[in-house]
């Protein structure tokens, strides 16, 4: 699924956080890259450091030393063509604004017409399966309804690379599987470079080419899991499959550090 | 048709009751209770009373008197204080300079300055007006500059992501997103303000409500005082009422 181009390049990347009873020394020395049109997984236990890696990938943070690059450039400050779909919808959806208009808010840099925009909000709510949803408030819609609200307006900017922090935390169990299969059916769709960071290793396994686990405080790469499952992917299927058990196994030691 | 009728009532009917029951109790402890006997006047005297100072023009115009110093401060209050709010609010160094003087005089109450205040005015309407400004004015721009500043920092990430502009930011996201900070902050300005507005008759002899309570009650007229006690109570009740509609309708989103 991949043409070979990298998108994403972490390297040797540390990240301390200035505290008022001292550093934290938080990320150590982690390096990966994300080819073009690549689903990767950040997973590991909880406070390693996923959300701050993630932080670091979007610009909003720079890194202690190391360097990341986006298409080969620095990343200084948030780049053009990244789109993000954070853990709680209820905080990052604004609720004074009707769906369509938070989905139009980060268009309207990219010099799109007022026809333009409303077709593309049109096509990507129809992408997520929310038509006619325009001129509803995100507190009218239920919880998952709100979540795909937020992957349509990532789609909706044409995004070069999405990222996730634990897009379906939020979420009752049905849901979830029902928006990671939206997750497959949007990447097959508009070919999107994704970086997600998930508790849910299963999910990390279902959804991705690769596997990026964090260990260790302060956290390393412990290893970078290629996923082979064969596309089209499906919950049962997939999930099915011996491969499946096999890395969920394998990655599920490595997250507690059994192995 | 019907169960309208029925939902009405049992939206009205327990205030009532309690109201009807209220008045009973007060009738009752100022005829037989250990208040009876006193100047405090009953239920009936004070209501009665109160019918009869409807025909008085100098009520009605003590009532205009009363509400225009109110609602001119109250509107002068919200001019000034919301955007002054939102400015400091939007600079961090505005908002680290001014905090301890806004903390200063939001603490001091409107009346310890009325002494002051008469001296520059008099016992004008203009003293009144102001009072009620002092009043709301550092409370309106504390609530304003906090509201500002406390934008969600899941959203804020969300926004810069997406590279949004700063003014995109303030504009589609912090400021209504202070909005319900900054309609608290009105509605305790509007409850406020009747309050000051009494006050400043009632202690500073500006032209209002409270200077004409002060005259029945140096004249020695316990039942036309208290009725306008009522007549105080059934004001703010309807201004706060007229504007929990408006503020159902400019903060549509919170409940
Ligand atoms: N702004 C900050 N200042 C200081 N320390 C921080 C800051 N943000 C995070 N940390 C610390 O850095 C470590 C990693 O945090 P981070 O949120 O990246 O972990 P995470 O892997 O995303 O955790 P979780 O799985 O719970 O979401 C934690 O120990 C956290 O307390
Ligand atoms: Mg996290």
């Amino acid at each position: 699924m991949s043409t070979g181009k990298v998108i994403v390049s972490a390297e040797s990347v540390v990240m301390d956080y200035q505290t008022p009873t001292g550093i934290k020394h938080v990320l150590n020395d982690i390096s990966f890259s994300l080819l073009e049109g690549e689903f990767a997984s950040i997973v590991g236990p909880s406070g390693v450091g996923k959300t701050t890696l993630l932080r670091l990938l979007t610009g909003l943070m720079q890194p202690t030393s190391g360097t990341i690059r986006i298409n080969g450039e620095v990343v200084t400050s948030p780049p053009p063509g990244l789109a993000v779909v954070l853990q709680d919808y209820t905080r990052s959806l604004m609720p004074w604004l009707t769906v369509e208009k938070n989905i139009s808010l980060p268009l309207k840099r990219l010099g799109l017409s007022k026809t333009e925009i409303a077709e593309t909000i049109e096509l990507v709510l129809t992408e997520v399966g929310l038509r006619g949803n325009q001129k509803n408030y995100p507190w009218q819609l239920s919880g998952g309804m709100q979540q795909r609200v937020a992957i349509a307006r990532a789609i909706a900017v044409r995004p070069q690379l999405l990222i996730m922090d634990e897009p379906f935390a939020s979420v009752d169990a049905q849901t979830r599987f029902d928006l990671e299969d939206l997750v497959l059916k949007v990447r097959d769709d508009f070919k999107i470079t994704t970086a997600m960071v998930t508790h849910d290793i299963d999910e990390a396994v279902y959804l991705s080419d690769k596997v990026v686990v964090l260990y260790g405080s302060p956290a390393d790469v412990k290893e970078i899991v290629k996923v082979d499952l064969p596309y089209p992917r499906n919950q049962v299927a997939s999930r099915g499959r011996e491969e499946f058990a096999e890395l969920r196994t394998k990655i599920y030691a490595q997250v507690r550090g059994l192995q | 048709m019907k169960g309208a009728n029925i939902s009405v009532i049992r939206r009205f009917l327990p205030g009532v009751v309690s109201m009807l029951g209220f008045m009973l109790l007060w009738q009752l402890g100022t005829s037989f209770g250990p208040l009876s006997g006193g100047s405090l006047p009953s239920a009936i005297n004070a209501i009665s009373a109160l019918g009869a100072l409807f025909v008085l023009p100098e009520i009605w115009l003590a009532i205009g008197q009363t509400l225009f110093i109110a609602l001119t401060g109250l509107l002068i209050s919200v001019v000034l204080g919301i955007p002054a709010g939102v400015l400091v609010g939007l600079s961090p160094f505005a908002y680290r300079s001014l905090k301890p003087v806004l903390d200063f005089f939001k603490v001091i109450p409107p009346i310890v300055i009325i002494p002051i205040v008469i001296l520059v005015f008099g016992p004008t309407t203009e003293m009144g007006i102001f009072l009620v400004v002092f009043a709301n004015f550092f409370m309106l721009v504390f609530q304003s500059a906090y509201g500002v500043r406390d934008l969600d920092t899941v959203l804020l990430d969300t926004l810069r992501c997406y590279g949004m502009t700063k003014w995109d930011e303030i504009w589609h996201a912090r400021i209504p997103g202070a909005l319900p900070f900054i309609a608290v902050g009105v509605r305790i300005a509007v409850a406020a303000s009747m309050i000051v507005a009494v006050v400043a008759g009632l202690i500073g002899g500006a032209p209002s409500l409270g200077q004409q309570m002060l005259l029945y009650q140096s004249s020695g007229q316990p039942n036309q005082t208290f009725a306008i006690v009522i007549i105080f109570g059934v004001l703010g009740l309807g201004l706060a009422r007229i504007y929990s509609r408006l503020q159902r309708k400019i903060v549509f989103w919170t409940d």
